[in-house]
């Protein structure tokens, strides 16, 4: 679905990339997750693959399409979610997504549906000028599934959303995937990469720094961990110790027979602990 | 299709802005000052001040010259401030001149200075009993005036007339007519409110549209960005041509020739559209294009005072294009206006248009994310 080599972009063509010698691959029917701190070049790389930045350097084919000689027909495969959302603030979402849809040459989904689907039913007809940070963001995802893409992007689709509605969303994402719809995400945040994706490429300062699985990457970086927590001269200490690691382990069994131990279980590492230990780098 | 859509959307949108109804309250402003404040002719009669210093006799012979073409067949006693002082003066008026007749040279010459007449003169007889004839001039008159005011009286008159009778007149074109003074506005509020407003209103809705990012939404579509532009030349060109007729028709009624005006109207707006989404995208909001539209409008606002000023026309106005829309506005309204003069401007605009419109679509292309 997406084949990209050596991609690089320079926004002031000064020698300083936002994107670097990035190479990556997205096969049909999987959920590519983009992950990556904040300025690491995660929407460059969206934009770059949706045209919205013009190719500088390197290949990218998108859906079948070469983007150095962008197509508009591409376009009626793909559907994008901004990271902003960008919708025309003087129409009722009705009217915005209305008005989208006359934008494609394929069939379309119905407004109302997606409204309802994303929670915004009973807010068709109100401007979308007058809608909360949150509904204009679900707008903005709702309007990206009109033209049934076949190759969806979605920058940041949980960004500013309650929990609950950041797992509606979820589920529509899994759901649109089950249907055979491939997607792009990018995200910072670690817990719905996990849930979603079947692939990760970390990114941090303008580079892929590795590209595998959650569930690989857990089995290799992810030793297997134990949370304990004791009472030690009358003060509660908390630890995080490895079940693998020589001193960490001789460390547990004087811990287990020294002092009164209050909890203790074992636990995954999260994707999250191993970006920092992969990348050395937050994700804040 | 796509178009007619982008199209339907944006005068949707428009006419839920304030932006749309600016030029059409505009012009019904401007429609109103037109029909109430500019008199149909600027320019009222030719004024005379006159003393003079002759025997009782002979001042009758010319109030009796004059009373035959005055008005009302009769002479008003009035008097005429200026500055500080009170004048008493004799008026007459005929359908051409004023006439005033002044008591002393005093009044001759304080007159000449604060009311700018045509002419201010004395009139006297010198010992040989031979008229004299002294003027007083504002100082912007030709040496042409002078000399003609020199030999007007040096010469005898009759011979004068002659010589002017037997000069052959040939006109060139006939039918040729000439514009009221409230006629001869419209062409620069056509070029201003219709299709100069068009640079700055576009730009300030390509402006919500960045601070929106809808420009991004369009651009993930399988529709073209140079359609989205054209949309919105599209509502420009609608509103610019209302609000022009609605100042044209009232003022003109048939006169004018509609179809052909309507072209320039389409065609000089398409090029001021064009050049305004060109400016617009070189910033991010109107404020920073505040300055460069501005400095346009100037430009173009220059060609406003050779038109009203003749006198004054250097060779680079012309080169400003609000100079033929100026005059190519005005070929519309005329009766026998020059139609050719009007095409060819339009093709002009047309073709100029087309090019900022090709710059304008490759650069927004360009700048979709930004
Ligand atoms: N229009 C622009 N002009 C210049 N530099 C830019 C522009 N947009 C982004 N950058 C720079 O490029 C780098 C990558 O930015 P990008 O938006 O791709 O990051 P990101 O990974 O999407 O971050 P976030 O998680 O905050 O969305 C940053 O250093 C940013 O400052
Ligand atoms: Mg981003």
């Amino acid at each position: 679905m997406i084949e990209v080599s050596n991609l690089y972009h320079s926004y002031n063509k000064d020698g300083k990339f936002a994107v670097k010698d990035v190479s990556f691959e997205v096969k049909e029917g999987e959920i590519f997750g983009f992950l990556g701190p904040s300025g690491a070049g995660k929407s460059t790389t969206q934009n770059i693959l949706t045209g919205l930045l013009q190719l500088q350097q390197g290949n990218v084919i998108v859906a079948g399409y070469d983007v150095k000689a962008i197509s508009n027909k591409m376009f009626n495969k793909i559907g994008m979610s901004f990271e902003q959302s960008n919708v025309y603030s003087k129409m009722s979402a009705k009217e915005n997504l209305d008005f989208y849809r006359k934008l494609f040459d394929v069939k379309t989904r119905e407004p109302e549906e997606l409204l309802e689907l994303v929670g915004l039913g009973d807010k068709a007809n109100v401007r979308a000028g007058e809608f909360s940070k949150g509904m204009k963001h679900r707008l903005t995802f709702a309007r990206s599934m009109i033209n049934n893409p076949l190759l969806w992007f979605l920058d940041e689709p949980t960004t500013g959303l309650d929990p609950a509605i950041a797992s509606e969303i979820k589920d529509i994402i899994k759901a649109e995937n089950k249907k055979g719809v491939t997607v792009f995400l990018t995200t910072h945040n670690m817990y719905i990469a996990d849930d979603l994706c079947d692939r990760v490429a970390f990114i941090v300062d303008a580079e892929i720094k590795l590209i595998d699985s959650p569930k690989n990457l857990k089995l290799q970086y992810g030793d297997k961990l134990v949370e304990i927590e004791y009472i030690k001269d009358g003060e509660t200490l908390k630890e995080t110790l490895s079940t693998i690691q020589e001193d960490d382990l001789k460390h547990l069994q004087d811990i287990i027979g020294k002092y009164e131990v209050q909890t203790m279980h074992t636990k995954e590492a999260t994707l999250e602990e191993i970006f920092i230990k992969v990348t050395g780098r937050g994700l804040a | 299709m796509k178009l007619w859509h982008s199209f339907i959307k944006e005068l949707k949108l428009s006419s839920r802005g304030f932006y749309f109804y600016i030029e059409l309250v505009m012009a019904i402003i401007l429609l109103v000052v037109v029909l109430l404040v500019i008199p149909a002719e600027f320019v009222s009669k030719d004024t005379e001040y006159l003393y003079f210093d002759l025997p009782e006799e002979m001042i009758n012979e010319y109030r009796k010259d004059i009373l035959e073409e005055d008005l009302d067949g009769k002479a008003e006693f009035i008097k005429i401030k200026s500055g500080k002082d009170l004048f008493p003066v004799e008026f007459y008026e005929t359908d051409k001149k004023k006439y005033y007749f002044v008591e002393d040279e005093t009044a001759a010459i304080q007159l000449a200075e604060t009311e700018r007449p045509l002419v201010s003169a004395v009139m006297s007889l010198d010992d040989a009993s031979s008229i004299h004839y002294k003027y007083y001039l504002q100082g912007y008159e030709s040496e042409r005036l002078k000399n003609l005011y020199l030999v007007i009286h040096n010469r005898d008159l009759n011979l004068l007339k002659e010589e002017m009778d037997n000069q052959v007149v040939r006109s060139l074109s006939t039918g040729y007519s000439e514009l009221t003074d409230r006629e001869n506005v419209l062409p620069v509020l056509l070029t201003f409110n219709g299709s100069l407003m068009g640079l700055f209103i576009i730009a300030a809705y390509i402006f919500l549209d960045k601070q929106e990012g809808i420009i991004k939404a369009y651009a993930v579509t399988a529709s073209s960005v140079w359609q989205y532009l054209m949309s919105k030349v599209g509502i420009i060109l609608v509103t610019s041509t209302l609000a022009s007729f609605i100042i044209v028709i009232p003022v003109m009624g048939l006169q004018p020739n509609y179809p052909l005006m309507l072209l320039l109207l389409i065609t000089s707006g398409f090029f001021a559209s064009s050049l305004g989404l060109v400016v617009a995208s070189f910033y991010k909001n109107m404020m920073q294009a505040f300055s460069a539209v501005y400095l346009l409008m100037i430009v173009m606002i220059l060609p406003n005072i050779a038109y009203f000023i003749s006198s004054w026309e250097p060779i680079w106005i012309k080169v400003i294009p609000t100079y033929p829309l100026i005059q190519g506005f005005k070929e519309t309204i005329l009766v026998n206006g020059d139609t050719s003069y009007t095409l060819m401007v339009s093709l002009g605009f047309l073709v100029v248009g087309l090019l900022l419109f090709l710059i304008a679509n490759k650069r927004y292309k360009k700048t979709l994310a930004v």
